[in-house]
């Protein structure tokens, strides 16, 4: 990719000595050298990024006349490295090459006593596997994607065109998986995954667009493949010797097909009538396995399956109509239905594990919605807009197999002044369930589920309410505030999440000070509450599934309550010191969240487990985090060509959470409170301190 | 009767397209030209010529028919008026109905796929025009006043507080946008998505999680939003609760999917059993394979293995 840069960079720049007059060659360069020190977690100073000491280049080259040439890179050799060749004829035809990579890193520095780490093969010498961490590997949790591909559109044909593409994903890491040493009520083993998959994407549209119609006929075919089917690792909960190695299976190969038609054709009276219809296959093949590891001698237990290869299958069909509408000037009308089906035709598959009968059921769905908007435009700038929504799904789920929503809302806009918009809009969903009771005697351990009511499929009552106003009382100041209130009530569950609430504004606002400055600024905040209602029962409990039976220190209900509060706000100036000379950009960020949980045990008069108050089990560190930066930036304009630039950016993360705080390794070794883990997600805080200087040119 | 509707409708018909037609015809009386435009607005003309509308290899475009007065109307009435804003010529005053100021750009864009579908566009609902993004004179990528998502954070403020929360998708750095997973300009998807639904949408990206798996988790088949959120989260994975009460909303069973897990589960916690379902990645520390296995017998079902 750099020879090909190099190449074209070559064939640019003699070029611009030698131009036509209706042919232009623009380019905007940039060079940046950069100093990071970075304390704490590397991983997450750099998830997304790739900041480390070094050259940075960026450029952007464009040749322009009838024919059109450009070609851009940016972070040369950097894991965030992007690539792209773009050129053809104006309205005519349109070609693209691209290359990109984009990082995920999770946790830097974790450890492990496996040897074989990005493989999928894990495995250790000698059993137990040590505890002392200090003699394990360090490995790094981080996953890379590297994209590349083309394609070109075909103009030249009109009304009709054609665009085909394609498109090639590589990604490749590890990152953080886990199984259950014994099941039930064994140790957990945090296990690196080796991730090494290719995603080939191919697409194809053709269309025909000349008022009064547009059609267009598209196909998508991807292609996933995982190098690895299964992940094979010794497990430190069983004796089983490392020819019995334990198996997780991993995501396996599928197909995925599409094929669809769209179009709309205008209609008298201002309408449009536009139609949406796709099919889509997704399949798969996977080997079974015959046998699982279990803590028993030899480790082995063959298992029983009515076929050895499971063929996984997934049709969807979707088909829309929307008629729009605007007859009158102040009035604008859409009416539409939308039906999806997913069919799963996937195998079923019979598995005996002993007298233990298991039969997947595979997961299909059924949705169809249809409604209307109106919006009336009204005297005094006026606009309002009100719709209607009906939603039917039905899904091959036993607690509820269909669900009802009626969605109505309205929304207000009014910018009768030169300086302001109010908007202003609420919506109701009322939701109703199908809930089908289990007959089950009252002490099968099903009878619980009479009580239990999912959240993706309960009953529901949510209410949103939202505004803002945009004030603008000069060219040089604007100011924005919102307000959004969600609230969603469960009235039906009795085991399960019963509220979820929450509470957002924002504020944002830009003044530009004549020819001295430019200040920006902007505060977000939000509180979300969720409270669920839960039923402790003993492992082996046949009795007590009512959560209105007296109370018992085995068998008791209790309460959550999740509390997220969170704000960002952030500041920034573009003082112009020397206007078109020298601008000084300040800007600083914070962002924090504070979470946490308000546990009630339900015990009546029962006391509580030994040493535990109702104070002191709640849990105030939540995914707690504080994210500070400030940054610096000098710009000197040198010439009208040439800029320099000198800057400083501090950023500060400190993440606190009780389940991560005083991380331990092995924190016991057999039992349910035993692990052995390798530090994913652990110690993500961070401080950074970065200095940079570039250069920039154009022509 | 039915012949006297039938003329009444015919002559009905022809008036309105006769009144049409002179209508257009004095409208073509009335054009200034280009030139004139330049003479006041030099600045709007020099980027004008460089931009993709100043083309005239683009058929259609507005340098191959009247320039300026393609899209702002004839001018020379406002030339006549000694020129001012709005006078005698079309402007986009935040006061004129959306609908009127994106009537300009649809007379040509109408015609493209990118804008087939904007009559059913959730931003054409809600009064959105055209110019509110791009502009007609200038910019970069699709002549957007502003680059991604600073663009759509204008409006969508919740987004972006979202977007800057810990877990989120790579938007603030700029490795992907908004308009990757949203059509503006209107899709058959809710939130305009570009696709038929939010799995189909979200495995484009994620194609390990299609499956199609021996042992499914029916609400992750359903609708990946029922655990995740796209734009940002506190909570890891881009999860909408944090686990384990995530998990347990759902999965209350006799033993541990019930049990509460307190302060006391935790590292620093003096519970005497059942930690390993609290710390660290809690349920997942054994449930890993939760968006569907391959896995044997139970440890498949229970999303062990």
């Amino acid at each position: 990719m750099r020879s090909i840069i190099i190449a074209a960079v070559l064939i640019f720049l003699p070029l611009h000595c030698s131009l036509a007059a209706d042919e232009t060659i623009t380019a905007d360069m940039e060079i940046k050298g950069l100093i990071a020190n970075v304390g704490g977690s590397g991983a997450k100073f750099n998830e997304y990024r790739d900041i480390r000491d070094g050259l940075y280049g960026r450029f952007h080259l464009v040749y322009d006349s009838d024919y059109f040439v450009g070609l851009r890179a940016s972070d040369i050799g950097y894991d965030t490295q992007s690539y792209g060749l773009e050129g053809g004829k104006w309205g005519s035809f349109k070609y693209q090459l691209f290359y990109y990579e984009i990082p995920h890193n999770f946790t830097f520095g974790a450890k492990s006593f496996y040897s074989g780490i990005g493989t999928n093969n894990l495995t250790y010498p000698v059993h137990p596997p040590g505890t002392d961490v200090s003699t394990w590997s360090d490995f790094d949790y981080s996953v890379e994607r590297k994209s590349y591909g083309g394609g070109i559109k075909l103009d030249m044909i009109k009304p009709f065109y054609v665009d085909v593409s394609f498109s090639r994903e590589d990604r490749d890491g590890t990152k953080a998986t886990a199984a259950a040493g014994t099941s039930p009520g064994g140790i957990a083993i945090e296990l690196p995954e080796p991730i090494d998959y290719k995603t080939d994407t191919l697409k194809f549209e053709a269309g025909y667009a000349k008022k009064p119609l547009f059609v267009s006929v598209s196909y998508l075919y991807s292609r996933f493949e995982n190098e690895n089917e299964n992940l094979h690792f010794r497990n430190p909960a069983t004796e089983n010797t490392a020819s019995a190695t334990d198996v997780r299976t991993l995501a396996p190969d599928n197909n995925y097909y599409k094929f669809s038609l769209r179009g709309n054709v205008k209609l008298p009276m201002n309408s449009k009538f536009t139609l949406n219809i796709a099919s889509s296959r997704t399949q798969s093949k996977t080997d079974l396995l015959d046998y699982y590891i279990a803590d028993v001698p030899g480790g082995v237990v063959p298992i029983t399956l009515s076929d050895n290869i499971f063929h996984g299958k997934i049709d969807t069909l979707n088909y829309g109509f929307v008629l729009t509408s605007t007859p009158l000037p102040f009035l604008d009308g859409r009416m539409f239905y939308r039906y999806y089906k997913k069919r799963n035709k996937s195998d079923e598959i019979t598995t005996e594990d002993g007298e233990e009968i298991l039969i997947n059921e595979p997961f299909g769905c059924k949705k169809d919605d249809y409604g209307m908007e109106i919006g009336f435009r009204l005297p005094a700038n006026l606009y309002l807009l009100t719709a209607y929504t009906h939603v039917n799904k039905e899904r091959d789920r036993e607690d509820v197999a269909e669900n009802k929503d009626d969605i109505y809302s309205l929304d207000l806009k009014w910018n009768g002044l030169d300086f302001l918009t109010v908007k202003a809009g609420y919506e109701k969903m009322h939701r109703s369930a199908d809930f089908r009771r289990p007959d089950v005697p009252p002490d099968d351990p099903e009878y619980i589920e009479i009580f239990v009511r999912r959240f993706d499929v309960a009953a529901a009552e949510r209410d949103i309410y939202k505004a803002s106003v945009d004030i603008y009382p000069t060219e040089s100041l604007t100011i924005g505030i919102g307000y959004r209130n969600k609230d969603t009530d469960y009235d039906d569950v009795v085991l399960g999440l019963r509220e979820a609430k929450s509470d957002e504004f924002t504020v944002d606002a830009d003044y530009i000070i004549g020819k001295l400055m430019k200040l920006t600024a902007y505060y977000d905040y939000e509180e979300v509450k969720y409270f669920q209602f839960q039923r402790q029962l003993p492992f082996n409990a046949t009795t007590g599934f009512d959560p209105s039976t007296l109370p018992t220190p085995q068998a008791f209900n209790w309460e959550a309550e999740q509390k997220d509060e969170s704000y960002d706000y952030g500041c920034g100036a573009d003082i112009y010191v020397i206007p078109k000379k020298l601008t000084l950009k300040l800007r600083h960020d914070y962002v924090r969240s504070n979470g946490n949980v308000d546990l009630t045990y339900l015990l009546g008069d029962n006391p509580l487990p030994s040493g535990r108050t109702q104070d002191n089990i709640d849990i105030s560190e939540w995914d707690d985090y504080r994210l500070r930066s400030y940054a610096v930036k000098a710009v000197y304009t040198a010439t009208k060509k040439l800029a320099l630039s000198l800057g400083y950016v501090h950023e500060k993360f400190t993440y606190d959470d009780a389940q991560y705080k005083a991380y331990q390794y092995v924190p016991a070794t057999s039992g349910t409170n035993g692990a052995f883990l390798t530090g994913a997600n652990s110690n993500q805080s961070y401080r950074a301190d970065m200095f940079f200087f570039s250069a920039s040119y154009t022509f | 009767m039915k012949q006297k509707l039938f003329l009444s409708l015919f002559f009905s018909v022809l008036c309105f397209v006769l009144v049409g037609n002179l209508h257009a015809a004095e409208q073509d009386i009335g054009y200034a030209g280009i030139e004139v435009c330049k003479a006041c607005h030099q600045n709007i003309y020099e980027q004008f010529v460089k931009s993709i509308h100043g083309r005239k290899e683009i058929s259609g475009s507005p340098a191959n028919k009247q320039g300026c007065e393609a899209c702002h109307g004839p001018g020379a009435e406002h030339v006549r008026k000694g020129g001012g804003r709005g006078v005698a010529i079309v402007t986009f005053s935040i006061k004129d109905p959306a609908a009127k100021k994106s009537s300009q750009c649809l007379s040509c864009h109408q015609d493209t796929r990118s804008v087939a579908f904007w009559d059913m566009s959730r931003h054409r609902s809600l009064d959105v025009a055209c110019y509110d993004c791009h502009s007609a004179h200038y910019g970069g990528d699709k002549y957007l006043k502003a680059a991604e998502p600073a663009l759509c954070f204008n409006c969508h403020r919740d987004i972006r507080s979202q977007s800057n929360r810990q877990s989120h998708h790579p938007l603030k750095e700029g490795l992907i946008k908004c308009s990757d997973c949203h059509n503006p300009m209107g899709d058959f998807g809710k939130k305009q998505i570009k696709a038929d639904s939010v799995n189909e949408l979200c495995y484009t990206c994620h194609a390990e999680k299609r499956g199609p798996f021996l042992w499914e988790h029916p609400p992750v088949e359903e609708k990946c939003l029922n655990c995740h959120v796209p734009h940002g989260s506190n909570h890891s994975k881009l999860l909408e609760k944090k686990v384990p009460y995530l998990c347990q909303s759902c999965h209350d069973e006799r033993g541990h999917p019930g049990s509460v897990y307190t302060k006391f589960e935790t590292f620093r916690g003096l519970a005497t059993s059942g930690k390993n379902r609290m710390f660290a990645r809690s349920c997942l520390n054994c449930h890993s394979n939760i968006h569907g296995s391959n896995g044997p017998a139970a440890r498949g079902s229970h999303w062990l293995r």
